[in-house]
């Protein structure tokens, strides 16, 4: 930070201070999740039957869940549309190994189709919720479920909103092979989103 | 320009200080050690000795500590303008000062843990079972009349009929309720152990009594039980003690300790009348 | 978020107000936060009189029930969400640059962010007075499933809660890049002033556990308003889930209260005993230790739940009194053979030592889990809250602003009106609190809203009441003292204590960009080292 190189300390920086704060802001996103995903297992832990087809049925008794509410996912689309947010990350990361080389078209283009990607996996999710069998209310299973996901999803808006704002800068040539920190900091944030799907895949749809 | 006309302020301050910690220690350790009752339950009486215990040790640290502070503030008060010796520490006393809370922690720990394994006392004969409700706002003792008897013990419920129920079977139960006005009472037998079991279908309460030195969350979806063994006949007061919405404040109940003889005389009237309020077309 | 904001001075042909509100100078937004926080301590203030009114005698009907769960509930989320916590932010963010020597926090514009999102959240937590069926009134602990029942007020409060949330988070980050990254040259971590290195154990339990508050607010909104199911048995849910959840951030939160209060009182008590602070590091590893012992302890909040592993708990818990009663001792050795003189400040300080003690002693009452069973949710944990958040916080917070007003503004605070505050107020306060650990033995709940007197509960709590109210009034020496200064001109020196940390060096109050220039730096006492020279430092 130029302004401060009066009192700031000499010796060079690994990280600038722009990437360290973020880094810091990415640790407390992972204690969001961390609380999210802690609540998922705390109630897994306590409950008799997982997904608690018993407390469905009681639920159904009581009237407080549809007659033909099912607790059960379909794993094939979400597993391509994991495969897709795996591939964004490493377009993305390409994208940034072609800008610190200089290359401002290959910037442009991994931005690019990161975040055509980005976009397929939420429009794949959407339509995975449309055709749920259950909704937020029918039991705490999905109630977890849809937070869960939901938190994510919102996640990765925020990451393609993101990965826009580099994208316009860099066709707006702001980014060169010395200075392309924002879009270092796109891709550390995408990574991230990419961990906690990955996590949220196996932990909802593998180990159920 | 800190020092200049301190000295008379810095001396009544100090004065003032030390009575007011001095007062203070008075009151807290005397009026504190007769603060908690003594309990009339077994279990009561073994937390209490865990109190007192607790209030001697912490009664020592605080008088130690507040010692040396007031100490420090008559004799070391600025008497000169000369800079004092610049010390900076000491491990030695670093360890020292670390290791004895360590040990004051250790035996505090040691003790607890024993009083609450005797509190807890998981596999204990019971006498009598006492099923407790909770809901806003007030409580529900519910007791089965067919299971009131020494030593014997709850009836095995494998039968394929509706009820669902804490007894044998709807016409066993027979239950005590109440209102903010007029107080539920629930009535135990003397030394023998009674079993609470709590229950909740709203929010969360909880079951205080007082004279028992205890409280257990009432929790909705979760069946909390403890056992106590009373050693004193009298009525005393308990009270919900987890907010639990408008009128948390008036979710009170007494509860009467009868010697065994007592305690059948009551309840045989009590069945009788449920029996005749059930006859009742 | 990435991009790195360049600190701006607002430009000065700007109308005042404007210089206000678009400043990222982290000195005004230190005082805005001070200014705002110190509003809130007066509001919550208020509602704890009204509190005590209601109390003073068995069976009153001043207040009603619903009344009187609101003014509890917001006297404790204002004093704790709105006065507490953001006061600690408005201290850092004044004092932390100027003493490692830096020109501003690392990030001004996300400084200025983060202040902005507190005066809003304020609004919106208070504005629960307004709608139907009232403001929150699930005390500050918003247990479920009662939480799930309650009215639109609670919404608002949960809303309030998450925005302070972000705020405090955001916050810490910035405190912590600042802290690594922007201290002078010669000034290395073990130099730091112990203030600031409070402030960073703080930032790292703000930066770790306020995001998990976050997701408990997330899942009670989700269970209020999208049906959802995580706090609820009927839907397969665990009640008991929010209070884990919720203590996991509200224990080491207790200690996000306290740790700035301690450096601010490790600053004032070596500056009036003309000697170092005894133990620097002994001081620093305790407050890690305490950091990360906090993680570790959340359950004691609900040992009478029946529902957690008790003994960890417990013991886990005590040991925490060992890393503060190193502290304890190392203020005493601070004491020990200095030449102590009783400004203000000094007095708030030591009020600290002595009141924290009783409410640590406390903690360790409830640390033991059978003792815990009796005292649980009665007048006796009240009585603990006080001691260390209104003993130690408060006392702290007042101490602060004794020692760093005329730094602030430029001017000195009457002292003799300081010792009339300090002395009404220490005596209120024992008035106040002290029979609450009676009244709690004696198996007074709390969070009643009115008690019948069958074991005599009224004169205690009468006694009570009347402290709270000398309390009240110990305020208005303060403010007094306020006013007058405000009356005079700005005539303090740099050093007006002969004190030891950087932000002494440069003029009171400090210019636009801190210093002209820093001295240089050979230990945590650069401004002692000035008067006296390096090698009488030892
Ligand atoms: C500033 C805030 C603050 C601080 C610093 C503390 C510090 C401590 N607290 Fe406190 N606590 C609260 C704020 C705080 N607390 C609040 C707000 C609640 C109520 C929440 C609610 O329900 O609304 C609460 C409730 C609370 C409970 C739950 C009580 C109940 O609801 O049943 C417990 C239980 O263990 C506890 C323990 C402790 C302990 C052991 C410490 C320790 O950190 C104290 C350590 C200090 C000392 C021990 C003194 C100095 C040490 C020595 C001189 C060394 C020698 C002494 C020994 C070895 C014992 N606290
Ligand atoms: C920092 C934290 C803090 C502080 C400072 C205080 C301060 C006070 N508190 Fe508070 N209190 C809590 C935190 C705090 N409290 C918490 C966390 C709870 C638990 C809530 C729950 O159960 O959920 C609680 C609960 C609580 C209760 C229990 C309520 C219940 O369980 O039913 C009571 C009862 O007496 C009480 C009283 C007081 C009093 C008399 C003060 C006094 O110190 C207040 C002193 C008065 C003033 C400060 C007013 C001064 C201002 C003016 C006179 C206006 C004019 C002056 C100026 C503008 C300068 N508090
Ligand atoms: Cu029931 Cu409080
Ligand atoms: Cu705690």
């Amino acid at each position: 930070m130029a302004a401060h190189g009066a009192t700031a300390t000499q010796h060079k920086e690994p990280l600038s201070n722009g990437m360290l704060g973020f880094i810091l802001f990415i640790a407390s996103e992972v204690m969001f999740f961390g609380g999210l995903f802690a609540a998922y297992f705390i109630a897994r832990a306590d409950s008799a039957q997982w997904p608690p087809n018993d407390v469905l049925e009681a639920m159904k008794a009581a009237g407080t869940s549809g007659p033909n509410t099912e607790l059960k996912l379909e794993v094939a689309l979400p597993l391509i549309a994991t495969c897709i947010l795996v591939l964004s990350s490493f377009t993305v990361q390409w994208a940034v190994m072609q800008i610190a080389k200089g290359n401002r078209t290959g910037l442009i283009w991994g931005l690019f189709i990161s975040i055509a990607l980005g976009v397929t996996f939420l429009t794949m999710q959407m339509y995975d919720y449309s055709q749920l069998p259950f909704s937020s209310g029918d039991t705490v299973w999905a109630t977890a479920f849809y937070t869960l996901t939901g938190f994510h999803g919102a996640h990765v808006g925020g990451g393609i909103i993101f990965m826009t704002v580099c994208l316009v800068r860099a066709m707006g040539g702001q980014f060169s092979a010395q200075h392309h920190e924002a879009v270092e900091a796109a891709s550390f944030y995408w990574h991230f989103v990419d961990v906690v799907w990955i996590a949220l895949f196996t932990t909802l749809y593998i180990v159920g | 320009m800190p020092n200049n006309g301190m000295r008379r302020p810095a001396r009544r301050a100090i004065v003032l200080f030390s009575v007011g910690l001095l007062a203070l220690a008075a009151i807290g350790t005397a009026s504190a050690a007769v603060g908690q009752p003594g309990g009339i339950t077994d279990e009561a009486r073994d937390m209490h000795g865990l109190y007192l215990f607790t209030l001697a040790l912490g009664a020592i640290v605080f008088v130690l500590v507040e010692g040396a502070l007031i100490y420090c503030l008559v004799r070391f008060r600025k008497k000169s303008d000369s800079l004092p010796a610049q010390i900076h520490g000491s491990n030695i006393v670093e360890f020292i000062w670390t290791g004895i809370p360590v040990i004051i922690v250790i035996a505090l720990f040691s003790y607890s843990f024993v009083v609450l394994r005797n509190v807890e006392h998981k596999e204990q004969p019971v006498d009598l079972t006492v099923n407790v409700t909770g809901f806003q706002f007030q409580w529900q003792f519910t007791y089965c009349a067919n299971d009131l008897g020494k030593g014997a013990n709850a009836p095995d419920k494998a039968r394929g009929d509706k009820y669902q129920g804490p007894c044998a079977t709807e016409a066993d139960e027979f239950s005590i309720t109440g209102t903010a006005k007029d107080e539920p009472t629930v009535v135990i037998p003397l030394d023998e152990p009674v079993e609470f079991r709590l229950k909740s279908n709203d929010v969360i309460h909880s079951f205080y009594v007082r004279d028992f030195l205890y409280k257990l969350d009432v929790i909705p979806g979760r069946d909390n039980k403890f056992t106590v063994t009373a050693r004193e006949v009298g009525t005393f007061h308990g009270q919900c003690a987890e907010l639990c919405g408008l009128n948390h404040a008036l979710m009170r109940f007494q509860i009467e300790v009868k010697t065994r003889a007592d305690f059948d005389a009551w309840m045989a009237e009590k069945t009788a009348a449920s029996k005749a309020a059930a006859r009742v077309p | 978020m990435a991009s790195i904001a360049i600190p701006k001075q607002g430009g000065y042909s700007r109308p005042l107000i404007l210089e206000w509100i678009t400043t990222v100078d982290h000195k005004k937004l230190g005082i805005l936060y001070l200014y705002t926080s110190m509003f809130f301590f007066a509001v919550g203030g208020v509602l704890a009189l009204l509190v005590r009114t209601q109390l003073a005698v068995a069976d009153n009907h001043f207040l009603d029930n619903h009344a009187y769960n609101q003014i509890f509930t917001m006297h404790a989320s204002a004093m704790l969400f709105l006065f507490i916590i953001p006061i600690w932010a408005g201290f850092g963010n004044y004092l932390v640059p100027l003493q490692i020597g830096a020109l501003d926090m690392a990030f001004p514009r996300i400084n200025a962010l983060s202040y902005w999102l507190f005066p809003p959240a304020g609004i919106i937590m208070f504005s629960g007075f307004l709608v139907k069926d009232g403001a929150a009134q699930a005390g500050w602990t918003a247990y479920s499933p009662l939480a799930k029942t309650l009215g639109t007020g609670m919404d608002l409060w949960i809303i309030a809660v998450a925005m302070l949330g972000v705020s405090s988070t955001i916050g810490a980050a910035n405190f912590l890049v600042t802290m690594f990254r922007m201290r002078a040259p010669g000034m290395t971590m073990f130099r730091m002033p112990i203030f600031c290195w409070t402030m960073l154990v703080t930032s790292v339990l703000s930066l770790l556990a306020t995001p998990v508050l976050a997701s408990a607010l997330t899942m009670l909104f989700i269970d209020r308003n999208f049906g959802g199911n995580f706090f609820d048995p009927n839907g397969g849910g665990n009640a008991v889930l929010w209070q884990n959840v919720f203590w996991f951030y509200s224990h080491p939160a207790v200690y996000i209260m306290i740790l700035p209060g301690m450096g601010i009182i490790s600053e004032i008590l070596p500056v009036f005993s003309r000697k170092p602070l005894f133990g620097y590091k002994a001081f620093i590893f305790a407050t890690m230790g305490i950091g990360g012992l906090g993680f570790s302890v959340w359950a004691h909040h609900m040992f009478t739940t029946g529902a957690v592993l008790k003994p960890w708990f417990g013991f886990m818990t005590g040991l925490i009194g060992v890393p503060t009663g190193v502290k304890m001792f190392n203020w005493l050795g601070t004491l020990w053979r200095g030449q102590l003189t009783f400004e203000p400040p000094m007095l708030f300080a030591l009020g600290f030592v002595s009141m924290f003690l009783i409410g640590g002693i406390n903690g360790a009452f409830a640390a033991a889990v059978p003792v815990d069973f009796a005292i649980h949710d009665t007048y006796f944990v009240v009585a603990h809250i006080h001691y260390v958040l209104f003993g130690g916080s408060v006392f702290a917070v007042f101490g602060g602003l004794y020692y760093w007003f005329p730094k602030i503004w430029g001017r000195r605070l009457n002292d003799r009106l300081g010792q009339i505050q300090f002395w009404l107020m220490f005596i209120g306060f024992n008035l106040t609190f002290f029979p609450m650990h009676l009244l709690g033995l004696d198996g007074m709940p709390r969070r009643i809203a009115t008690y019948n007197d069958f074991n005599n509960w009224q004169l205690l709590n009468m006694i009570s009441t009347s402290g709270a109210f000398l309390i009240g009034l110990s305020m208005f020496p303060f403010a007094a003292a306020v006013i007058m200064a405000f009356m005079k001109p700005k005539d303090q020196p740099n050093d007006p204590w002969e004190a030891n940390t950087l932000e002494w060096a440069t003029t009171s109050p400090p210019p636009v960009h801190n210093f002209d220039e820093i001295p240089e730096i050979h230990s945590e006492r650069p401004l002692f080292d000035l008067r006296h020279g390096t090698h009488s430092n030892h």
